[in-house]
């Protein structure tokens, strides 16, 4: 691809994305705000993945960021803005402090204590008696921006944004190399001088800060949280699929499954009233079954071969990714 | 090998001297704490066991697919609702108790899980784990909306009358019926470990889990192997789900907790030790049972055994670093 | 041969046009995998065709479109735009879950649509959220709040112990699930019979959530020896209660449930025979009300089973009393519908006529009180209200044999 294609293509999506609110109406934007907003949870949840750990704990993270901008509205007076910013502080502080624990766990060891943390959380949360509203949560006065539907969008695309642009720092700069190595063999990496544990905290607090935010804009864009809701494990499961449908290690990937699956959500449950999830159901594992790279991986690796006349470099096949069928 | 793996161990087999003596600890420790219920809060004692029985029935034969096949089954839970519900009608339209029932619901389950297995599992054990997890996961949705749709998402519930048995020691009047699944976990603990380390099949099964592509240059149908394996696994969840059937309503999501639950357990227990399962659930139910006594923070079991689950991963990693 | 072509396109042209200005249109949202849901949407739909079979409102044919909600509170607030912006419709009805409720109140109040709530008991989220009139003088509240149910419960057990002088209670204890619906029952409970009774609880984790053991609530309970004893959770919990207590030898006088609804089974077992329960509509109604009867059969031929819940009801409710509001009020103006709303006397399936009254915070809502109902021989009786009474009450709960 050319250079002037890869910035154009990008610039024209956003054009696109940012001015999609004066030729849509409320109920498309309602339906695009919510997908952005699993859009950011499954781009944030794959720059983490690129050090080779599983997370299961983003609704532990996003579930913190939604309490923390609720209470800070609720019991400090803090400005709507200001408390999406804390939110994200409050997830990063949290996932530092634990990073220093949990990051030495591998593998499924990992992915469990993400989710069990998640969990702890939620209980926490919820016998928080009064400060937290308890079982039953908590309600703001008001939404944020007053609760416009364009502004409220533009909200979800800007933390989009960010995580994109975060996104891309993880891709572009040492820390890709430094992840990507790690993952591939951490002791291969510890050899040739990588600081494992920085580099895993760094991927790991980034990560847990956007979700902390996603969830202040959750909690500003809808007004209520409870333990229920926004710990549901239906937030860590989802950005999961998208992302990998859509291709993980990459930006674009995430990009491409959250739209696939919350736009296919939202369609299936008009066409099928009664059933659609089950039709939802089946085009994870047909997507699974048929597109293991997932969408952007399939590209990814047309254009290599479209590129280099059929010959794959070992070496970019290596830093593109994810597992390619053998034989 | 490049991409994310959830699998780090291999299946345990050596006993050491110093494995003896960490278990003698263990077994005096546990013995105190035994009695110390039985004096202070009996009701703990016999609840958490029944407890730990269920968890650890539902764990086993996901740590068993786990160990071996190396997926997580995320659609574990609602195979085991599947043959909950498969129960329900032979008990309802044939008027077979689920215990009788138990053999055919679990040989149509093996057949089922088999046949899921051909179709979508087996292409995917070349793709990096998550696909199977992200698979399995779809799988789930499927299922647990195809009943859902086939059969609404109301509870259903038998009325067997000898769940309510009970005993009295004393003035206090316990259920003893719950101690079936504790019977059922040893069972399945001790019959797949005999299984595992005394038959062919077993033995092969477990180098297969160990080192499939050693397995496969030493002659084994690694392919079969991985497929029997799934099959029993989810012959035995369904086992276990006709049973579940007797004491607990379903309804379509009812496998979702016990899916997390089993997943948490196996991650405790360590991956590949099945018998692990069946102390680490004993732990857990304890815990749960005693923290659900205290009154006024029966809120706070939640947290505790999760709490436990992480300090058990965390100090295994240490201790692991240190040798 | 074209020209007659064109005719005939103009003619269905202007038939469609004319036909589109010709039907007023119902917006609702529910759960629609969930039974209640599904079943609120079946009602509404058999009320609409009713409806229209009878001629329609003011001329003009009836139209639901009912979108799913999910039982998420994004999701909801989609709904509500889609059946605000994209299908038009000119009256909003529908919820059950309080927590999408909440979630879709901010965006109910951009519109300003006349809304018929048929569910959020929660008030300490959803009442808060709508605020006072004239800010929520669009939503009338079908569903009892959760303090006018535990008020009225409150009333029942006071006329039930003076009707029957030997029923006396004087120490309650309530077991309830840990998620928001148990706590809001216990501090609905507690605030509404704390001074009156003696009065405790413990918390379980509900089966719904993958809960097996209520141990140390029955427990508790047993040892708090109280003249009635209560439990909040949801169906799955019904019989596994029942069956532990019995295990336990755990026997109150009063055994009372306050599911949102009952195992389908529940009539089979011989362990409910004598439980109480808190409830809004049973088809031991169809008895005492020509409207509940008519409704249930209706159900039943277009369903071919039972409601299994009060919802149906209420929904099915919420139709009639949008109907008749419009033909009293003309058509579907705003202002005037409210006003017809206000003055709205529609004698319901659930055996009582429904008006509007204020509530503590909203001008607008429709039922308050609850019934108190027994499982005999497998139906459930109702108790109290005493003016639908269907069989006299049964005391105490025999001891389990």
């Amino acid at each position: 691809m050319t250079r002037a294609l890869r910035i154009a293509i990008p610039a024209i999506v956003i054009a696109a994305a940012v001015l999609i609110p004066f030729v849509s109406g409320p109920y498309p934007l309602a339906v695009a705000r919510s997908v952005l907003i699993y859009m950011a949870l499954a781009l944030s949840w794959d720059i983490l993945l690129r050090s080779g750990q599983i997370s299961f704990g983003i609704a532990g993270f996003f579930g913190i960021g939604a309490y923390a901008a609720a209470l800070a509205v609720l019991k400090t007076s803090m400005s709507p803005v200001l408390s999406i910013l804390g939110a994200g502080l409050v997830a990063g502080v949290v996932a530092f402090l634990l990073g220093f624990v949990i990051l030495r766990l591998r593998a499924v060891y990992f992915s469990i204590t993400t989710l069990a943390l998640a969990e702890i959380f939620r209980v926490i949360i919820q016998n928080g008696g009064d400060f937290t509203g308890g079982p039953e949560g908590l309600v703001l006065p008001k939404l944020i921006f007053n609760g416009e539907a364009k502004a409220l969008y533009w909200m979800a695309l800007a933390t989009v944004l960010l995580a994109c642009m975060v996104s891309m720092i993880f891709q572009r700069s040492k820390l890709r190399f430094a992840l990507t190595a790690i993952r591939n063999n951490e002791l291969s990496a510890r050899s040739s001088g990588i600081h494992i544990f920085k580099y895993l905290m760094i991927a790991f607090v980034a990560s847990s800060f956007l979700q902390g935010v996603i969830g202040g804009i959750q909690l500003q864009g809808y007004g209520f949280a409870s333990p229920d809701s926004v710990f549901d494990s239906y937030y860590t499961l989802l950005p999961l699929a998208m992302a990998l449908l859509g291709g993980i290690y990459s930006t674009p990937g995430p990009i491409l499954g959250a739209i696939l699956l919350g736009v296919a959500a939202e369609y299936l449950k008009l066409k099928i009233p009664y059933g659609h999830l089950v039709v939802y159901g089946i085009i994870i594992v047909l997507v699974i079954l048929l597109m293991p790279q997932g969408l952007f991986g399939l590209y990814r690796k047309r254009m290599k071969a479209r590129a280099s006349d059929g010959e794959r470099a070992p070496g970019a096949e290596r830093a593109s990714g994810a597992e390619v069928r053998h034989g | 090998m490049t991409g994310p793996s959830l699998e780090k161990d291999s299946i345990v087999t050596d006993v050491s001297r110093s494995r003896l003596r960490r278990s003698l600890l263990w077994g005096t420790l546990g013995a105190v704490v035994v009695v110390a219920l039985l004096l202070w809060k009996p009701t703990a004692l016999i609840y958490g066991v029944q407890r730990a029985g269920l968890y650890a029935a539902v764990a086993i034969p996901m740590a068993l697919v786990l160990g071996i096949v190396h997926i997580v089954n995320l659609a574990h839970g609602e195979f085991m609702m599947v043959a909950a519900y498969l129960a329900y009608f032979a008990a309802r339209l044939l008027g077979l108790d689920p215990f009788i029932a138990l053999v055919p619901v679990a040989v149509v389950m093996a057949v089922f899980g088999l046949v899921v297995y051909l179709l979508t599992i087996k292409h995917t054990l070349k793709a990096p784990e998550l696909n199977q997890l992200i698979l399995t996961f779809g799988l789930g949705i499927a299922l647990s909306q195809t009943v859902n749709l086939m059969f609404t998402s109301q509870s259903w519930k038998l009325s067997l009358n000898y769940v309510t048995a009970s005993a009295t020691v004393g003035d206090l009047s316990f259920g003893v019926f719950d101690f079936v699944y504790a019977g059922v976990a040893i069972i399945l603990a001790v019959g797949l470990k005999l299984f595992l380390t005394r038959t062919r099949f077993g033995k092969a099964a477990l180098a297969v889990g160990q080192n499939p592509r050693g397995a496969a240059i030493v002659g084994i149908n690694v392919d079969r192997t991985y497929a029997i394996v799934f099959a029993l696994a989810v012959g035995l969840v369904g086992a276990v789900g006709s049973v579940f059937l007797t004491k607990q309503a379903i309804f379509p999501l009812v496998g979702g907790p016990y899916t997390m639950k089993s997943f948490c357990l196996v991650a405790m227990a360590g991956v590949g030790n099945i018998v692990g399962v069946l102390f680490c659930s004993l732990a857990l139910g304890l815990s749960e049972s005693i923290i659900n006594s205290i009154r006024g923070y029966a809120g706070w079991s939640n947290i505790v055994f999760f709490a436990i689950i992480i300090g058990t991963i965390l100090v295994r990693s240490f201790r692991e670093r240190k040798a | 041969m074209r020209k007659a072509f064109v005719g005939m396109a103009c003619f269905m042209l202007l038939a469609t046009f004319a036909f589109g200005q010709n039907v007023i249109k119902l917006g609702a949202n529910w759960t629609l995998s969930d039974v209640a849901g599904m079943e609120c949407s079946k009602a509404a739909q058999m009320a609409v065709d009713e409806i229209n079979k009878a001629g329609g409102v003011l001329g003009k044919q009836l139209q639901l479109v009912v979108v799913d909600d999910e039982a998420k509170g994004d999701v909801g607030v989609a709904a509500i735009e889609k059946l605000a912006t994209v299908d038009k419709v000119d009256v909003l009805l529908g919820g059950i879950a309080s927590g999408v409720a909440v979630a879709q109140i901010p965006t109910m109040k951009k519109y300003q649509l006349v809304t018929v709530a048929t569910g959020a008991a929660a008030s300490a989220s959803v009442e808060k959220a709508l605020g006072p009139s004239p800010d929520s003088d669009f939503y009338f509240h079908l569903h009892p709040w959760d303090y006018e149910q535990g008020q009225s419960y409150a009333d029942g057990w006071a006329a039930i112990q003076q009707k029957y002088p030997n029923v006396k209670i004087n120490r309650i204890f309530l077991g309830y699930e840990e998620g928001a619906f148990g706590k809001s029952s216990f501090d609905a409970s507690k605030a509404l019979f704390g001074t009156r009774y003696t009065f405790d609880g413990a918390s379980f984790k509900s089966a719904l959530t993958g809960g097996s053991d209520y141990s140390a609530v029955l427990q508790a309970a047993k040892d708090f020896k109280p003249d009635l004893f209560l439990w909040a959770g949801y169906a799955a919990d019904a019989l596994p209660l029942l069956e532990q207590s019995k295990a336990m030898k755990f026997s109150p006088p009063i055994y009372l449930g306050a599911p949102p609804a009952w195992p389908v089974d529940m009539g089979k077992s011989p362990l409910a025979e004598n439980v109480m329960l808190y409830g809004m509509w049973a088809p031991s109604i169809n008895n005492i009300s020509p409207v509940s009867k008519k409704f249930y059969d209706s159900y039943i031929a277009a369903n071919k089973t039972a409601p299994s819940s009060y919802f149906a009801a209420l929904s099915y409710s919420a139709v009639y009393i949008i109907a008749d509001g419009i033909k009293r009020a003309g058509g579907t103006d705003k202002a005037k519908l409210i006003a017809a709303l206000e003055a709205t006397k529609y004698a319901s399936p659930l055996g009582e006529t429904i008006t509007f009254t204020p509530s503590n915070i909203i001008k607008h809502q429709g039922i308050k009180n609850q019934k108190i109902l027994q499982w005999q021989n497998g139906q459930q009786e109702v108790i109290w209200p005493f003016e639908v009474q269907s069989k006299p009450l049964v005391f105490p709960l025999p001891a389990w044999k």
